[in-house]
């Protein structure tokens, strides 16, 4: 069973995540899901990716155009526009920060008891 | 594994995607159209890929997808309800005209139940503040009236209430974030 994660943490990097997936490769939304599963987010769903992808929109990070499917109708394709590559650049180093700083928090032993306050 | 997609699953996806599109009225209509299609060839391509109950689940309800476009959309600030608005303005308008004319009636009638050959020019003043002079005339029994149109003040009530109940003074600061972030 993949493990689970906090949904407001993964909702406070969802958007790096989908920058960095859709800098890889352009995807529609349904895409973008099945991707997110494969790289081991499976607890991350459908009605969450969607409206996030809208908003990335909203605010210039991605542009969007339709193709054409054979499978039906015409697919949202999305890809990062310059200002989206600029926020995945600085987020993914102010995420890259974090990590270190918590992780370096995280990693130190834990005494037997806690120290009593003075 | 693909699965097929039968007519009771197109009806499932269409009733999801019907129920998303009433609760996007105060979305730009381009935009609720946009988000009608996409959502639509989403589900159609996982229902075909995980089965349409997988599908629906993965989705979630329409009342949370619909709240997470609109933030999506108009971000996690307050917002007015122009559909709200819209409906209150046509039925507040149907009522209170109703309402008005119901009152003016029931002064003619009185009249006419007091003498049933009754003939004479009455005014009534209507509901105060509110309603203008209605002025009745009968002929024999027979009457007809002018006037009972809406004060100022009648205007200005169904204006204010329209603002209050749709939450339109919202608009100014949705307003200045747009003017103030002009990417958006």
């Amino acid at each position: 069973m993949p493990p689970t994660h906090d949904p407001q943490l993964l909702k406070g990097v969802l958007t790096l995540v989908l920058l960095q997936l859709l800098a890889e490769h352009e995807s529609y939304g349904y895409e973008v899901v099945q991707r997110l599963h494969g790289a081991g987010l499976a607890d991350v769903m459908e009605g969450t990716v969607y409206p996030a992808l809208t908003r990335l929109e909203r605010e210039g990070r991605v542009t969007a155009r339709l193709v054409s499917s054979n499978a039906g109708p015409a697919r949202k394709y999305y890809r990062p526009t310059p200002a989206g590559l600029a926020a995945l650049a600085v987020g993914t180093a102010n995420w890259a920060s974090l990590v270190e700083i918590v992780g370096a928090v995280l990693q130190r032993p834990l005494p037997t008891e806690p120290i009593e306050g003075t | 594994m693909s699965h097929s997609i039968g007519w009771i699953d197109r009806l499932r996806i269409e009733r999801l995607v019907w129920s998303l599109d009433q609760q996007l009225y105060d979305l730009p209509r381009r935009s609720r159209i946009s988000t009608r299609r996409e959502v639509r060839e989403n589900l159609l391509t996982a229902a075909r890929d995980i089965g349409t109950s997988a599908a629906l689940r993965n989705v979630g309800s329409s009342t949370r997808l619909a709240r997470e476009y609109l933030a999506a959309q108009f971000g996690d600030q307050l917002r007015p309800s122009w559909t709200v608005a819209a409906l209150f303005l046509l039925i507040g308008q149907l009522v209170f005209t109703a309402l008005l004319g119901e009152a003016a009636l029931a002064f003619g009638d009185g009249i006419r139940a007091a003498d049933p050959a009754v003939s004479g020019t009455f005014r009534w003043h209507g509901i105060r503040y509110l309603q203008d002079t209605v002025t009745y005339t009968f002929v024999d029994g027979s009457g007809t009236s002018v006037g009972g149109a809406w004060t100022p003040l009648a205007w200005a009530l169904w204006i204010g209430a329209t603002i209050v109940v749709g939450r339109l003074w919202r608009v100014v600061p949705m307003w200045r974030h747009r003017h103030d972030s002009p990417g958006r």
